[in-house]
């Protein structure tokens, strides 16, 4: 049978069909390796055993009648903790949901099972999406499993430390500000995060609406790009949703196609703040891509010291509106408030004690930026910038096809690291910021490179154009042989 | 000066419906102040025309069609909910 170590989504499907291994024993596979290895990791917050095994029976017994199955088929998966799958807890890594129980699925699960993948369980995330490093889960620290005594990143860090320590074939998380590629950089996988309405937010825990997107997080770029292309399907809960036909290129990039591209270097992210390692990462795949004909232009992108205060102002803005429903009412548990003397002091009770410290501070910063006499200053000011910066890559891609940028500014930082000082853990998302107030698709795929810790490189594509920075990848793939 | 002091901070909080004690709030506060002096450095950026962004997309008119869709069972809504009794949702009495 296959190690676990070696499979892709790819492999996995030829294996399936030759019948070298069925989906059931694969499953069984991940779950026993699960239960050794996610003590020391911490990438999952529960594990559903039962519903598992019932989806690659039914992918067996597909297989057995002699039906074509697709790609996905018994492809066991980890879901991020704030997408709904129903009959499982989804608690969003706060206490606040820690008893809810998804009463449906969410549009990219509805797909998913369509597409007969199973769900081997939910993954671990800072609380409600909000951080860089999974510390601040309610429930436990996801370790880095390249260095245990480092953060996987965040948010999506259960997800990106699943894939990069073979708990699981491949994963879903969620990209606000960057939290599907920066975890992916810092655990050497790779994560998409697609362009703004691909792909339906249904089902997924609201964080800032205008920013969200689900997206993939797995080992090689061909595997995200077969996943990207099932969860890029229209749905008709999610109003921002977009129907675009996504064609065969998603999966079979022409290389004379690729070697006719050119790529833009923004000036504005290869700044003196960038570790050396990092520096030389990114040279390298400079160097690496030329060699397929790929030509190279420095642009730039003058808004980007402006990131960082703008989606700081209008995210918390967001969340300030989104979480209004979490006040022991409705979802999840009211026992924080019960001992309430009235109404206001029972959302109070349960809203101070049921979120953590940086959801509390994001929804009081919110609260300040919409409040009258500061959302001209702050609010309005901020959306403004947004425009500036979505112009910005407008104007770069009518001179170039993808944009080439660091991830994340070093490579994993240690744990605790960062934790009191909240301002220096929001920059480290500066290069990933502001490909979702524009919009656009970014995937980020680990660099070769020779030390212990993963580097990511970011792409970043027109609008709807997953295709070029999923064709670019899969190339660097295939030259540097992963 | 700080565009937030320890009054507006207790009158933010009580907005957002949260309780702060002593301790909390000098952190809460020494954090925001940081936060909202990092965010000056916008106020000097001249940006008077531009068209705010005021969504993820610039999509109008989004329509469906008006009929019964699949919805989620009445018993479904009643399970998440955290207290009920028989079918009913239980909350706390809003008027005193």
């Amino acid at each position: 049978m296959h190690s676990l170590h070696n499979l892709t989504i790819k492999s996995f499907h030829e294996g399936l069909v030759k019948k070298e291994f069925t989906a059931l024993e694969i499953a069984q596979a991940y779950l026993k390796y699960i239960e050794v290895r996610d003590p020391e990791i911490g990438a999952f917050l529960s594990t559903a055993k039962d519903q598992a095994y019932q989806q690659a029976e039914q992918a067996d017994l597909a297989i057995a009648r002699g039906e074509e199955v697709g790609a996905l088929a018994g492809v066991p998966m980890a879901i991020k903790d704030n997408i709904l799958i129903k009959g499982l807890p989804a608690t969003a890594a706060s206490k606040m949901l820690e008893n809810y129980t998804a009463s449906y699925d969410a549009a990219v699960i509805v797909e998913l099972k369509k597409a007969g993948a199973v769900f081997l369980g939910k993954t671990n995330m800072d609380e409600f999406a909000m951080g860089s490093s999974t510390e601040n889960s309610a429930f436990k620290i996801t370790k880095n499993p390249h260095d245990l005594e480092r953060v996987p990143g965040g948010s999506s860090g259960g997800s990106a430390a699943a894939v990069a320590d073979n708990m699981a074939l491949a994963a879903l998380g969620t990209d606000t500000g960057g939290s599907i590629r920066q975890p992916a950089s810092l655990c050497g996988v790779v994560g998409l995060k697609p362009t703004y309405g691909a792909v339906s937010r249904h089902g997924a825990i609201a964080m800032a609406s205008s920013l969200d997107q689900i997206g993939p997080i797995t080992k090689t770029v061909e595997d995200a790009a077969i996943l990207f292309k099932a969860l890029a399907a229209k749905d008709r809960h999610d109003s921002t949703n977009v129907r675009v036909n996504y064609g065969d290129e998603l999966l079979n990039p022409k290389l004379e196609d690729i070697k006719n591209m050119t790529i833009g270097l923004p000036s504005e992210y290869f700044i003196d703040g960038l570790s050396p390692e990092v520096r030389k990462a990114m040279d390298e795949v400079i160097a690496s891509l030329k060699t397929l004909g790929i030509k190279f232009k420095e642009i730039t992108l003058p808004h980007t010291k402006h990131a960082i205060s703008c989606y700081y102002i209008i995210m918390p803005a967001e969340v300030s509106s989104n979480l209004a429903r979490y006040d022991g009412i409705r979802y999840g548990t009211r026992e924080h408030g019960k001992n309430a003397k009235n109404l206001i002091d029972l959302y109070k009770l349960n809203k101070s004690n049921g979120f953590g410290a940086e959801v509390q501070r994001r929804l009081i910063l919110g609260t300040f930026v919409l409040s009258s006499g500061y959302y001209d200053a702050y609010y309005a000011k901020a959306q403004k910038v947004r425009r500036l910066m979505r112009q910005d890559f407008d104007n770069a891609f009518k001179e170039v096809d993808v944009i080439l940028t660091p991830v994340s500014p070093t490579p994993a930082f240690k744990i605790g690291e960062k934790t009191s000082d909240p301002l220096s853990m929001y920059l480290s998302d500066i290069f990933t910021i502001p490909v979702n107030m524009a919009g656009v698709p970014a995937i980020s795929i680990p660099a070769k490179v020779e030390g212990k810790l993963p580097i990511g490189f970011q792409l970043i594509g027109k609008h709807w154009r997953e295709a070029d920075i999923l064709g670019i990848g899969q190339y660097y793939e295939r030259i540097n042989k992963i | 000066m700080d565009a937030i002091n320890k009054k507006s901070l207790e009158h933010l909080a009580d907005l957002a419906r949260i309780h702060l004690d002593e301790k909390k709030e000098e952190k809460l506060l020494h954090d925001l102040q940081n936060i909202l002096n990092h965010f000056q450095e916008l106020q000097a950026l001249n940006t008077e025309g531009v068209l705010p962004m005021t969504g993820g997309t610039d999509l109008k008119n989004i329509f469906r069609e008006d009929a019964v869709r699949e919805r989620l069972g009445a018993e479904e809504v009643v399970d998440a909910f955290p207290d009920k009794q028989n079918r009913h949702l239980k909350v706390p009495p809003v008027f005193e």
